[in-house]
């Protein structure tokens, strides 16, 4: 798996991390340390583009799990963030996904990971939405 | 037609068995949709095996793929301790991600994602764990 790091300008900067290849039990480490490495560079939100990303497995799951709640527990908004989160209206708005492909989709919704998270199609718009 | 892949339980084998799932499941007429189903279905069985059955001790795993009447059964054998996979509960998805359990999601997939699951522990004192797929 290779992640192409980008920064892009919307409202906000938003880092962009271009995903190639599977998320599985043997590259979701790697996902998890990229993104790690972006908030450690001062990164506030992160867009993840599945464009290329042909599976998610559950440990792909586990990643983006790890990564949302990295980028929410940065929040400075916690009172926002806990109330949403208690009454599910809660989604991140400082990690949001890109353009993933229909059986990705279909195990990303499965697992319920599109209750916390805005999955975009169109690129200007998801820069755009943060 | 029965088509069977034994390799070693290790990470690294879990692409051989994706592929082998995907050439073996289109010869026998699935559809893409099935295919992809049970490719992910097959994945995470077999990385739990590989992961919590066998907990990185050698072994290995026997995937079989035939098909029944209008379904596509596949078989995956292997020498760990028993573990019944069907009596994982399901996570709990109405809770906040960082609050969910790390565990039971593959298994969820699995069962998500296919038409039948069952488990029998084998005279060898291994598992058999069957996953079943209507062609579509």
């Amino acid at each position: 798996m290779e992640i192409v790091v980008s920064q892009e300008q919307g409202r906000v900067p938003v880092t962009v991390l271009h995903v190639k290849g599977d998320i599985n039990t043997e590259t979701y480490d790697q996902l998890q340390k990229q993104a790690e490495q972006a908030l450690q560079a001062g990164t506030r939100y992160l867009l993840l583009d599945l464009t290329e990303v042909p599976y998610v497995s559950s440990y792909g799951i586990r990643a983006i799990s790890h990564v949302f709640t990295l980028l929410k527990d940065r929040s400075q908004d916690k009172d926002v963030v806990s109330k949403g989160l208690r009454d599910g209206t809660f989604k991140s708005p400082y990690l949001k996904l890109f353009n993933p492909t229909p059986q990705v989709l279909k195990v990303l919704t499965t697992a319920g990971i599109d209750m916390f998270l805005e999955i975009h199609t169109d690129r200007k718009q998801a820069i755009a939405s943060f | 037609m029965e088509h069977t892949l034994d390799v070693a339980a290790e990470l690294k084998n879990l692409a051989v068995i994706r592929h082998f799932i995907e050439d073996s499941a289109k010869r026998l007429g699935a559809g893409l949709n099935t295919i992809e189903d049970l490719i992910q279905a097959v994945d995470e069985s077999a990385a739990n095996i590989i992961l919590h059955g066998y907990k990185g001790r050698s072994g290995k795993i026997v995937v079989e793929i035939r098909k029944e009447g209008s379904a596509l059964v596949v078989c995956l054998r292997d020498q760990a301790r028993p573990f019944d996979p069907t009596r994982v509960p399901p996570p709990d998805l109405t809770l906040p991600l960082e609050e969910r359990r790390l565990g039971g999601l593959g298994v969820y997939l699995t069962r998500q994602l296919t038409d039948g699951m069952s488990h029998r522990v084998t005279s060898e004192g291994g598992n058999e764990l069957t996953l079943r797929k209507k062609i579509r």
